[in-house]
Order: structure tokens, then C-alpha cells, then sequence
């Protein structure tokens, strides 16, 4: 894809295109179930609210396998270390949910043996809110997750914002690429490429 | 306008008297009040019916061997164990035995305290294989050290873990720089709890309101 030809010609975006709906329509989850959030995400799993409509009804007991992990239910210190590492081993590209009150922010548990928030150490694609949520709530993260990643560039370069070549490892670590800021190596945030339609 | 006021839960001592519609008869044991008296003589160091279920006090260094004694009774089942900090100066932790015995019906509330200045006490493990994960989670909690427990390890926080979270003085957002997270990126260094640390100084747990003096 060196070629300037197909960097961000009508060939690469079309492939983008089958790419990102491809992978936008067969998520497979890792249920990290925490706690009593989990209950709630075998409901979304389950017949009823049926997550296969969207694809995803493939949950991963394997990090090798998933791309999306749900985080439900609060993350504890000594169990944030082993989610941590979970995320690690999954491969790129990959996605977060953060599943109810308690994973999103601590929630009610505001004490000493809970993180607040597994976004301390997670970068979060979305947060849902509610105690628990309800199917339907974690079914509208998916498909939040699904519009993610058909706007996202999978091929095709994103040249108003720099080229990704000039990406700094040093900066990302084995970080998924990011899109780096033409005047050097600052990581652009992801809003860019929702304004830019 | 009405002004605030915080209520408290009033605290209730005990009444000798006090009749619970709930009772059983199974909770009711002078007989093994009586018997353990008889084997222990000072060993044990008193008892109480509360609302119909009596609660044996026995002496630290007997608890393992009156707990034989229990089981040897029939009492052979220990359905819990667990501590609690009573904060008082002198015989300042608690630790509870529930046993029952499912052939007769009966069970029995067994207690011993525990002073600061010497945290060990001897294990139930020995009588009942039941007590290994309760001892630890008290030792977690409270630590507690129980002698002669084959793995005593701390239960839900970390093994490095230098504080008792269950004990009165400790605040309840944590302390700062106690508990590592993982960084956001791989390789990255730890973290330390961001939350506690970005409270103010005064952990909140002491800034509530306390009781007034009644
Ligand atoms: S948000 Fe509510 S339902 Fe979910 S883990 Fe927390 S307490 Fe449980």
C-alpha cells in the first residue's frame, strides 16, 4: 500500500468499506463477568435479547479469540491485574466496554478494594450506565462499537491527520496504531475522525 | 425550614429477658454450657442467652481444645467463623465459632477475644477442615495470626498488602500508595490507587459526623 495510488484511492476505500463491515458485524466478546453485571450479559446473550441478531452471539472464553472484552461488574485491585493482562494477549483490533456503574466508575462500592473505574487501566470504547444495565442498554454499546468501526480506517490512510509511518513507537508502545498529528509525534485523539465525514 | 438532623441507629444492649418470637429450641444449650464447664472449668469464661441462643466465651489458649470437645459432643459441623473488632482497650478483637450438630438439631455460638498486644491464637483447623479459608479471610481482615493453620495467607487483598482493612482505624477509601495498578500501556510502571490518593488528605471516613456522647 506504499503506492500514492492506493493510499487513499477509490480502491482501498472501497476495501475499507467490506473490511470494516466484516468486522463491525461479527464482534466476538470475552465476558470478563465480574459480578452481579455478568447475570445481565448472559441475558444479552441469551435467546431473548438475542445478540446474535448482531453478530456477536460468539462469546470467547480465549483472549486469542475476542475482540471486544465487557468488562461487567467492578474490577477489584487484585483481579485488575489479571484483566490487564487478559486485554494484552487479545489481538488487535480490539474494543472495550465498560458494563454498568461499578466498572465505569466504582459505583457503590467506594472503598478501599475497588478501582473506580476500569478506565484506569483500559482504554474504554464505551461506558453504559445503570446498576445493572438492562440487555437492551449493553445490545445499544454494541452497535455503538459497530458505528466505531465503520467510520474507523482499516486500509486507507487518514492524510488530515498525518501519515501513520510517522507513528512513534516509543510514544505507543505495542499500542494499535494511532493516527499521529502532522508536527510531530502527539497522538491525535479518535474525535478526528468523526469530524471528518 | 426544618432543619437537618442525623440519626443514628440506636444501640442496643443486651436485655437477659428478651424473648424472640423466632427462637428455636435448637439454639437454647445449657447442657452444653454445663458440659463445657465441666471439662474446662476456668477455661471457660462465661455465658449469655440472648433473645434464646446461648454464646459460650472460652479462654484463647482452650478454644482449639473446647472445639474438640464440641465435636467430640456431635457438634460437627462449623457453619462460620469470623472476627470483629470491638475497639475497646483491653480484649479488643473478637472471634465467633458457629457449630451445629445436624443429627440432633442443636447449635452453638462459640466466642473468644483476642488482646492487641498478642494477635495469635490457635488454629481450628486441626477439628474442623472447614476453618482453613475462614481463619485466613480473618487474618486478611484483622490479622489475626492462628497458630498452627497450615497456609495462612492472606484471602482477598493482595500478599503484599501491609494494612487490615476491617480494623476500626483503618479509612475507607484506602490508603494512598498501598494497592499497585497496571499502567495504561503495556510496560508501562504501576500506578498507585488514583483515587485515594486524589481525595483530599483527611481520609473521609474521618470527616463524618460522629456520635454524640448519650
Ligand atoms: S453496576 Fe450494579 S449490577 Fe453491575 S456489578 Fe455493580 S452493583 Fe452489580
Amino acid at each position: 500500500m506504499a503506492d500514492p495510488l492506493f493510499e487513499e484511492g477509490f480502491l482501498t476505500t472501497r476495501l475499507d468499506y467490506v473490511v470494516n463491515w466484516a468486522r463491525s458485524n461479527s464482534l466476538m466478546p470475552m465476558p470478563m463477568g465480574l459480578a452481579c453485571c455478568a447475570i445481565e450479559m448472559m441475558a444479552f446473550a441469551g435467546p431473548k435479547y438475542d445478540v446474535a441478531r448482531f453478530g456477536s452471539e460468539a462469546m470467547r472464553f480465549s483472549p486469542r479469540q475476542a475482540d471486544l472484552m465487557i468488562v461487567a461488574g467492578w474490577v477489584s485491585y487484585k483481579m485488575a491485574h489479571t484483566i490487564r493482562r487478559i486485554w494484552d494477549q487479545m489481538a488487535d483490533p480490539k474494543w472495550v466496554i465498560s458494563m454498568g456503574a461499578c466498572a465505569s466508575t466504582g459505583g457503590m462500592h467506594r472503598c478501599y478494594g475497588v478501582v473506580q473505574g476500569c478506565d484506569n487501566f483500559l482504554p474504554v470504547d464505551v461506558y453504559v450506565p445503570g446498576c445493572p444495565p438492562r440487555p437492551e442498554a449493553v445490545l445499544h454499546a454494541l452497535m455503538d462499537i459497530q458505528e466505531k468501526i465503520r467510520n474507523d480506517y482499516s486500509l486507507a490512510q487518514d492524510y488530515t491527520a498525518g501519515k501513520i509511518e510517522t507513528l512513534d513507537r516509543a510514544l505507543v508502545g505495542a499500542e494499535r496504531p494511532r493516527i499521529v498529528a502532522p508536527d510531530g509525534n502527539r497522538i491525535v485523539t479518535p474525535d478526528i475522525l468523526y469530524t471528518q465525514n | 425550614m426544618e432543619s437537618l438532623k442525623f440519626h443514628f441507629t440506636p444501640v442496643d444492649a443486651a436485655r437477659p429477658n428478651a424473648v424472640n418470637p423466632h427462637a428455636q429450641p435448637t439454639t437454647d444449650r445449657p447442657e452444653a454450657v454445663a458440659m463445657l464447664r465441666d471439662a474446662f472449668g476456668d477455661g471457660v469464661t462465661g455465658d449469655e442467652t440472648y433473645a434464646g441462643e446461648t454464646t459460650v466465651f472460652v479462654a484463647k489458649g482452650r478454644i482449639a481444645e473446647a472445639l474438640q470437645r464440641l465435636h467430640a459432643d456431635g457438634y460437627s459441623y462449623l457453619a462460620d467463623l469470623g472476627g470483629l473488632d470491638r475497639f475497646t482497650e483491653d480484649d479488643r478483637y473478637e472471634v465467633f465459632y458457629n457449630v451445629c450438630d445436624l443429627h440432633r438439631g442443636r447449635r452453638l455460638r462459640v466466642k473468644t477475644r483476642v488482646d492487641e498486644s498478642d494477635l495469635h491464637l490457635p488454629s481450628a483447623t486441626g477439628v474442623y477442615r472447614s476453618a482453613n479459608w475462614f481463619e485466613r479471610e480473618v487474618f486478611d481482615m484483622f490479622g489475626l495470626v492462628f497458630d498452627g493453620h497450615e497456609d495462612l495467607r492472606r484471602m482477598f487483598m493482595p500478599e503484599d498488602f501491609q494494612y487490615y482493612p476491617l480494623r476500626k482505624e483503618f479509612p475507607l477509601l484506602g490508603i494512598p500508595g498501598s494497592l499497585p495498578l497496571p499502567g495504561h500501556l503495556p510496560g508501562e510502571d504501576l500506578s498507585y490507587d488514583p483515587f485515594p490518593a486524589a481525595s483530599s488528605p483527611t481520609p473521609k471516613s474521618f470527616q463524618e459526623p460522629e456520635v454524640s456522647g448519650e
